[in-house]
This record gives C-alpha cells, sequence and structure tokens, in this order.
C-alpha cells in the first residue's frame, strides 16, 4: 500500500462541514483537511451563535440575568438556572430552605433524564438509526409536561430564583413524576436491545475516539465524557452541594465494554446509566422531600456584598461553571460563564487525528456538544 | 481473528438485528404506540401555569412601571400622565410579543396583579408592527389630552377656590380693630377687600403651581 | 414474444392486416414498454407514501393523512411540487454530465423491469439471459451515480460518488454468486425457467429456498447484498443524510431529483423481483397449478401471488431501514469481500456438489419420494 500511495500523486482535500449540517448539533463549522476517507486535521470554528450573554449579565440585575440563564444550554435549562442561583446565593450567604432545594434536585434530574435522552437520540440518528430519536422524543414530551405544570414553559423554564423557587409543587406533581419514572426505566433496557448492542451501532463507536484518563483531565474535560474515560469524578459526590450529600447513587463510570476504555461507546453507555441514576436519584427525592417554604427572603433591589465566587455545577454535559465578581451594585460587575462544551471542543483536533469523516460524525455526536454553550 | 471469531460476529449481527426489528415490529404494528396530536383538530390542553402571551387588565393596572423595569428585554413601554386626583392614568401600555421571551417576570412582580399569562400561543402575523399588543385602546395624545384640561380644569377650580379661601379672614382671628376714623373699618371695609381680589388672578404672573401636564 | 402478438393481433383484427409485421411488432413494444413504465413508476410513487407510512407507524407516529383519503395522494403533491421546482444547475458543474447522470441512473434501474416475470405469461420480454441482462443492465448505475458526484463541483457530492462506486461495484460479486445457485438449480438464465423450475404439486416447499441448506441460507446473503446494491440503510454511505447531507444528489433539485430517488425504489423492487423468482416460488399460486388454468385467471392469479410476494420483500427492506444505524465505509467494504464474498463462494461450491450428488433433488423432492 505505501509503495503505491508514493507512485500516485495524491492530493489533500479541504472540505467545509459548514454551519449547516445536519450532524454537527448546532452551527459548528469544522474545517476538515482529509486524504481521501481520512481526516489529516479537523478544526472547529465556533462563534457563529454568539450572543454576546456575558456583557447582557453586566447591564441587567441578578435576578433578571435567570431567564438569559436558560438559553445558555436549552436542553439543561433547569440546571443553569440553578447553578446561577446558587452561585449568587454562595456570594451572598443566602440560606434556602430545605424544601426548595429537594424541588430544585428534582426538576436538575428530571432535566438531566431529558438531555441525556436528546444526546441518547441525536446521537443514533447521525449514526443512521432514525428511529430511536422518536422514542427519546416521545419520553422527553412526559417530561416537558411536567415541566409544563410545574413551571409553565416546556422548554426555557425560568424556574428558579435566587433564594428558592418561583412556585411551590402543583397538585399531584410528585404522582406525575412517580408515574412518569415507572413508565419510562423499562424503557432504557429497550434501548439497550434496540440499538445500544446493535452489531453495527458497536462496531461505529467501538475504539473510536478513545481518550485516556490523564488526557481527559489534562483537556479539561468534565462530566460524561470525563467518566468515560474511566474518571470516577462526579461534582455531586466530589464536592457536594444542595441535598445532593442526602441522596445515595452511583458515579456511572465507562469501562471499555466494547472498545477501549474512553471510546466514543463508552462516553454513549455513561449517558444511559446517568439516565438509570437520575431515576434512582428522582425516587429517593421524592420520598425524602419536606414541606415548608419554597423561597427565602431576598430584597427586591437585591445587592450582594462586594466580592468575588466560583460555583460548579454537575450539568449533563459536564461542569458548568460561574465566576461571579460583584461591585455592591444591582447588576453584576463581571461574570463569566464556563460551558462544559467550551472545554470539550479543545480536544477535538486531536483526537479526529487519523479517523474518517464518517467518524468525526460520531465523536461530535459521543461529545454531546451544544451550540449556545460553546458560544454563548 | 480465527474462524470461532468470524463465525461469533456473523451470529452477533444477526441476533442483535433481529431483537431491534422485533422491537420496531411491535411499534409498527400496535396502534395504540402512536401518540401524534393531530393539530389544529386535535389540541394540547396548557396547563394552568402556561406562559402564554400577556395579558393587562388596564382597570386594574395602576402604571407602577415594575413590569417595565423588571422584563430582561424592555418589551413593554408604558406611558402615563397623572390625573386631576393625583393618580396616575395610563395612556399607553404596550408589550411586543415578538420580543418577550416568556420568563413570567412581569408578571410575578406585578403589584395589583393586573398582568397576567393567558394560555394563548397562536398569532402568527405577517408584519412584524403586529406582534406588538395595544392594552389601551384609546389614542394615548387623546388621553393625555383630556387629562390635560381634565387637570387643567381641576387646577382653575382648585386656584378659585383657593382665592374665595383667601378672601375670608382666617379663622378665629378677631376683626381688626383700628382706630375711629380710618377707613376699612366696619362691614363695608369686609366687602371692599374681597372684591378688589377677585380681579387679580386674571394678572398674576406666576403659573398655577398644581395640575400641571407630568408624564412618567 | 412480442413478434407473436403481433401475428395474432393482425390475424384478429381484420383492418391491420395491411400494416407490415415489422410496424405491428414494433408497435406492440411500444405499448408493453409504456404499460411496464407505467407500473414502475405508479409503483415508486406509491412506494414513497408506504415507506413513510411504514416509517411513521414503526416511529410512535402518523405518516402522511392529509393529501387525498389517508394520504395516498401524497406522491402526487411530491411530484408535482418536484416537477414545479427551480431547476439550478450548480455555475461550476459539469452541465452535460449533470443531466446526462439522471437518465443513466434511472434507466439503469427501470430497464431491468423488462425481464420481471410478473405472471404465467407477463414477462414483457423473456430473455434467455435474463439474470445476466439484470446484473449487467443494473451495473449502468454505477457509472450514473459516479458522474453525479463528479459532475456536481462539490466535494461532499463527489465522496459520496466515489463511495458509492466502491460500494455497488464491491455487492456485484456477492450478488452474482448468490444468484447462481438459482441458476444451476433450473439450468437456464431465463427467470421463466427458474420460476418454472420451482413448480410441481410441492406447493411452499419447491421453492428454491427449501431446496438445500446452501440455497436457503443463498437467499440472504442475496438479499443483504442486494440491499447494498440498491444503497439502502444500513449500507445508505453514499447517500448518508446525517453525515454528507445528502451524498452524491445534493446539489440536484427539481425533477433531476426525482429520477435518482424513483430509481431508488424501482431498483428496490427489481432487486425483491429477482429474489422472489429466484428463491420464492416467483408466481407459483399456492394450491393451484397456474399454467393449468385458463389464460385470464392464470395471469391474474400468478400476478396477484407474484406481486404479493415481491412487495412483502420490499417492506422487509423498510422495516430494516428504520431500525439499523449504518455501516462505516470501511466496514461496508470489509463486510462485502470478507465476509459476504467467501460465504458466497462457499455457497455456490455447496449448490454444485450437492447437484451433482442429489443428481439435482432437493431435500422436499427427496422427502417426497420416499412416501411415495
Amino acid at each position: 500500500m505505501k509503495a503505491r500511495a508514493e507512485a500516485l500523486p495524491t492530493q489533500e482535500m479541504l472540505i467545509n462541514m459548514g454551519p449547516q449540517h445536519p450532524s454537527t448539533h448546532g452551527v459548528l463549522r469544522v474545517i476538515l483537511r482529509t486524504d481521501g476517507e481520512v481526516v489529516v486535521n479537523a478544526r472547529p470554528d465556533v462563534g457563529y451563535l454568539h450572543r454576546a450573554l456575558e456583557k447582557i449579565g453586566e447591564r441587567v440585575t441578578y435576578a433578571q440575568f435567570m431567564p438569559f440563564t436558560d438559553r445558555l444550554d436549552y436542553l439543561a435549562s433547569m440546571n443553569c438556572n440553578a447553578a446561577w442561583a446558587w452561585t449568587v446565593e454562595k456570594l451572598a450567604g443566602i440560606e434556602v430552605p430545605e424544601r426548595a432545594e429537594y424541588i430544585r434536585v428534582i426538576v436538575c434530574e428530571l432535566n438531566r433524564i431529558s438531555s441525556h435522552l436528546i444526546a441518547f437520540g441525536s446521537f443514533t440518528a447521525d449514526m443512521g438509526a432514525f428511529t430511536p430519536f422518536l422514542y427519546a422524543i416521545r419520553e422527553r414530551e412526559r417530561v416537558n409536561d411536567l415541566f409544563e405544570d410545574i413551571c409553565g414553559n416546556r422548554l426555557t423554564y425560568n424556574y428558579v430564583r435566587i433564594g428558592g423557587v418561583s412556585a411551590d409543587l402543583p397538585d399531584r406533581f410528585l404522582e406525575k413524576t412517580k408515574e412518569f419514572l415507572d413508565y419510562f426505566e423499562p424503557k432504557i433496557p429497550e434501548y439497550n436491545k434496540l440499538i445500544s448492542y446493535n452489531k453495527i451501532f458497536v462496531h461505529r463507536l467501538a475504539n473510536v475516539a478513545a481518550i485516556s484518563g490523564g488526557e481527559a483531565v489534562a483537556y479539561g474535560l468534565t462530566g460524561p465524557n470525563l467518566r468515560g474515560s474511566g474518571v470516577s469524578f462526579d461534582l455531586r459526590r466530589s464536592e457536594p452541594y444542595s441535598v445532593y450529600p442526602k441522596l445515595d447513587f452511583d458515579v456511572c463510570v465507562g469501562t471499555g465494554e466494547r472498545g477501549t476504555v474512553g471510546d466514543c461507546f463508552d462516553r454513549y453507555m455513561v449517558r444511559i446509566n446517568e439516565m438509570r441514576e437520575s431515576v434512582k436519584i428522582l425516587r429517593q427525592a421524592i420520598a425524602q422531600i419536606p414541606g415548608g417554604p419554597v423561597m427565602a427572603k431576598v430584597p427586591r433591589a437585591f445587592k450582594p456584598p462586594v466580592g468575588e465566587v466560583y460555583f460548579r455545577a454537575e450539568n449533563p454535559r459536564g461542569e458548568t461553571g460561574i465566576y461571579l465578581i460583584s461591585d455592591g451594585t444591582v447588576n453584576p460587575y463581571r461574570l463569566k460563564l464556563r460551558a462544559p462544551s467550551f472545554v470539550t471542543m479543545n480536544i477535538f483536533e486531536k483526537v479526529t487525528k487519523g479517523l474518517m469523516i464518517a467518524d468525526i460524525v460520531a465523536v461530535i455526536g459521543s461529545f454531546d456538544i451544544i451550540l449556545p454553550e460553546i458560544d454563548r | 481473528m480465527g474462524l470461532k471469531g468470524y463465525l461469533h460476529d456473523i451470529w452477533e449481527a444477526v441476533a442483535t438485528t433481529a431483537k431491534g426489528m422485533r422491537i420496531t415490529a411491535r411499534y409498527g404494528v400496535d396502534p395504540r404506540e402512536t401518540i401524534t396530536l393531530q393539530y389544529p383538530e386535535e389540541r394540547w390542553e396548557p396547563s394552568e401555569r402556561f406562559r402564554g402571551f400577556l395579558h393587562n387588565d388596564i382597570k386594574r393596572c395602576t402604571s407602577c412601571t415594575m413590569c417595565v423595569k423588571v422584563c430582561p428585554v424592555d418589551c413593554i413601554s408604558l406611558e402615563s400622565v397623572r390625573g386631576a386626583d393625583k393618580k396616575l392614568v395610563l395612556a399607553s401600555y404596550d408589550i411586543n410579543i415578538g420580543r418577550c421571551m416568556y420568563c413570567g417576570l412581569c408578571v410575578e412582580v406585578c403589584p395589583p396583579k393586573s398582568l397576567t399569562h393567558t394560555s394563548g400561543y397562536e398569532k402568527a402575523t405577517v408584519t412584524r408592527g403586529e406582534l406588538i399588543l395595544h392594552f389601551v385602546p384609546e389614542d394615548a395624545e387623546e388621553i393625555k389630552a383630556r387629562v390635560a384640561k381634565q387637570v387643567a380644569e381641576a387646577a382653575a377650580k382648585a386656584e378659585a377656590e383657593k382665592s374665595a379661601k383667601a378672601e375670608a379672614p382666617p379663622m378665629g382671628w378677631p376683626a381688626p380693630v383700628f382706630a375711629a376714623g380710618n377707613p376699612g373699618a366696619g362691614a363695608d371695609a369686609e366687602k371692599k377687600p374681597a372684591r378688589e381680589q377677585k380681579g387679580e388672578p386674571a394678572n398674576r404672573e406666576e403659573p398655577p403651581k398644581e395640575g400641571g401636564e407630568r408624564t412618567e | 414474444m412480442m413478434e407473436s402478438l403481433a401475428v395474432s393481433l393482425v390475424n384478429a383484427v381484420p383492418a391491420l392486416s395491411g400494416v407490415p409485421l415489422w410496424t405491428m411488432t414494433l408497435l406492440v413494444m411500444v405499448v408493453v414498454a409504456a404499460v411496464v413504465l407505467t407500473f414502475a413508476l405508479l409503483y415508486a410513487g406509491l412506494a414513497t407514501y408506504v415507506e413513510r407510512k411504514v416509517a411513521g407507524d414503526i416511529q410512535a407516529r402518523i405518516g402522511p393523512n392529509r393529501v387525498g383519503p389517508l394520504g395516498l395522494l401524497q406522491f402526487l403533491a411530491d411530484g408535482i411540487k418536484l416537477l414545479l421546482k427551480e431547476d439550478i444547475i450548480p455555475a461550476k458543474a459539469d452541465r452535460f454530465l449533470f443531466a446526462l447522470a439522471p437518465y443513466l441512473v434511472f434507466i439503469g434501474s427501470f430497464a431491468a423491469f423488462v425481464v420481471v416475470p410478473f405472471g404465467v405469461g407477463l414477462i414483457a420480454s423473456d430473455l434467455n439471459i435474463g439474470v445476466y441482462y439484470v446484473m449487467a443492465i443494473s451495473s449502468l448505475v454505477v457509472v450514473g451515480v459516479m458522474l453525479a458526484g463528479w459532475s456536481s463541483n462539490n466535494k461532499w457530492a463527489l465522496l459520496g460518488g466515489m463511495r458509492a462506486a466502491a460500494q455497488i461495484v464491491s455487492y456485484e460479486v456477492p450478488v452474482g454468486m448468490a444468484l447462481l445457485p438459482a441458476v444451476l438449480i433450473a439450468g437456464s438464465l431465463s427467470l421463466q425457467d427458474i420460476v418454472r423450475s420451482q413448480g410441481g404439486l410441492l406447493g411452499i416447499f419447491g421453492w428454491n429456498l427449501f431446496h438445500n441448506p446452501f440455497t436457503f441460507v443463498s437467499f440472504f446473503l442475496y438479499y443483504t447484498a442486494a440491499l447494498a446494491e440498491t444503497n439502502r440503510t444500513p449500507f445508505d454511505i453514499p447517500e448518508a443524510e446525517s453525515e454528507l447531507v445528502s451524498g452524491y444528489h445534493v446539489e440536484y433539485s427539481g425533477i433531476r431529483f426525482a429520477f435518482f430517488f424513483l430509481a431508488e425504489y424501482g431498483d428496490m423492487f427489481v432487486v425483491s423481483a429477482l429474489a422472489t423468482a429466484c428463491f420464492l416460488g416467483g408466481w407459483h399460486v399456492p394450491f393451484l397449478d397456474a399454467e393449468a388454468l385458463p389464460v385470464a385467471w392464470g395471469n391474474l392469479f400468478s400476478l396477484g401471488v407474484f406481486l404479493a410476494k415481491a412487495l412483502g420483500l420490499v417492506l422487509l427492506m423498510m422495516w430494516i431501514r428504520w431500525t439499523l444505524p449504518r455501516l462505516r465505509v470501511d466496514q461496508l467494504m470489509r463486510m462485502s469481500w470478507k465476509y459476504l464474498v467467501p460465504i458466497t463462494f462457499f455457497n455456490l461450491l455447496g449448490v454444485s456438489l450437492w447437484l451433482l450428488v442429489f443428481h439435482g433433488k432437493g431435500i422436499p423432492r427427496m422427502i417426497a419420494s420416499l412416501f411415495g
């Protein structure tokens, strides 16, 4: 093969996997240089969805910024809302009532399930199996029904407030959540039978883009991407916040069951297993939730003390961190949003060397990136 | 890979495919699995807390502008004038539902609870201007003019009352005692100053202090 | 067959006795071709509708149901829409090749309908090289696809075209070799002969599928390889929607795209028809001897049976499409050359040995002869 390659003059192709592409999970542009089907260099080009959220944060008040965090990662909207609330509460030292914390954990875990469902669905759709996407959407619609009951919106919730949540749980919400959990739990083995262990699917993903644990930590990967590489690090366990210390769950780690540890299949299976763990957490939270108020006393014109704080939360896509500097006025002085997908893109160029074009799609899908988060 | 691996590969491919196909067959054949709602004939019933389009009950609105201040995208604009009874009169209240992000902060913060979310979500329009909802049916300028007139009338009335009050002697003070022979003493003296003062307001240079046009 | 039809027509209708035979034959040919083409296009249109309905059912939703009763006229609406679309040819594209490619693909797909044995006497042209002809003419599709990929002046299309060429050419080998057992059993390449060889009063057991274990495996091998020939999932890498954004037909719009689309469905039918004819007993009506019936009834029943079997296989293709993910190019190639080719070789050898040892008798016939 080598001799022939040298004898035939070949040219590298420069292909633009443009912002408009069915599989790039948003407006991601990847500049591919390929030698036939094999990728020589794949450079991501981001910024098509930049909306200056951090600058907006400097001009609105703390309470007004909450709807903007919805749009940071719209598939894990509750998680981002809660991260912002926890950040400001940490800075100002606000004590949140326990019922509010339990409600926050319940909606965050429900949102984790729905976010992982989309990750699972769109990933399998990229791989060519169009059906599991619709099953995932069907499950997600039921989660959206629960969220519609609780806050009125189906996508960008703006439910969490600084100091608690905006409204108490509606009638029968906990029963409906339990019904959903009973309905959803048997679906996970069905997905595994349908697509996860399908030979073609496994073959597409096993041993593709294997990232070792050391590399993952060095590049700053977090969340399922990090855990897929075998590193057992979950912020809910390592730096617990809210009521997570009272809840019992396992940290899902990639084990290389069908290939190498840290390949695309591992990251995918970590997400499937995390859905199962979220169901466990939800059952415990529903059982343990106390009564009481759902909102602490926060002044209308809220002015936190001067200072800076960094808070990180375990979002479905990784560690969402918010670094906040306050100068004592009603508007933040500076806030920086650490988006997990943005940091994940750092390893993209390295990991795609030598893969085929079809594998690029698999890698993007297995990282579960979302563009509004990358571009903010 | 040896022969065993080869055959195992083939067997696994066939077995997993068959398992998957069984699941899709069940969905394909069972009519209960169809979950489509045929819109617009069948509609989803929005929940109680559904954040649809905003509606302001202008009879209850006190023009406090809390909603305007709290809106993150500045989609509410209102104009009000202070009326004759010192209360604010709403001249115009517009919400740009194209800009609104349905976050619900304005509804939360409204003190008289006049601003509420409806369950409406169907307002597709052809031009963007149609997306601005006007909640005060009358024209703003007309309202302002009318209120200004009312205020001016009230001010005039108030001035008249004030001058009438100024003519009357201060309460409880005894009538001035003048030395005999001085003009201004007696019953005649009381009437004369009142007649003189009546003509005065027309000559006064100062603008009336109360009831001026004030927009907020 | 055309000539005999022409002759019988001239004899039947005295007004046509003045017309020379060659004109009559030509006329008959044109009419038959028109009938076959109409059937093929109608089938292709309805196949798109059925595909969408099947997809909807599997995906827990309803397919098209607004246009016409149950959405049956959806394909007409789609066709009219495609006809009315603007015909865009990219600026730097090779205009002649760009225009030629859809025609080649269409011809490669629909010309094979000529030898499909629809019924006892219902075959457009019973060529004595039937199977060979189908294999040859469906290779035109490769040329068309490569031209489409090249002439679009689009790297995505080029990639798709190259992948398609590699794929279709590699899968020609197992397709051919998987069909050979049926040819060996019948002793002829003509499709009508192959179908007739599965007749006799053994009913379903006369099928080539049950003839011997090697042909049983051959059927599945043929079906899989043919699925790859038609670029269907799991082998739809050339037109992978989610990767190559439609691959080789990304730059085509309007009626040119319609040609590619229809050709794909036409190909599906040809492949299924071939599988039915060679392995599933073709037009043999269960419990009846179709050739002994009066001509009209025999043709009607056999047509119905054939269509039921062929369309059933088409439905199976659709079911597979909505279940499985797609293979990567190198996995596709690996599957063809490392799995399908050796196994079909082995099968061919097995069938040949079987026929030699058992003098052409299949298992059902041997069991039947035990009972007399």
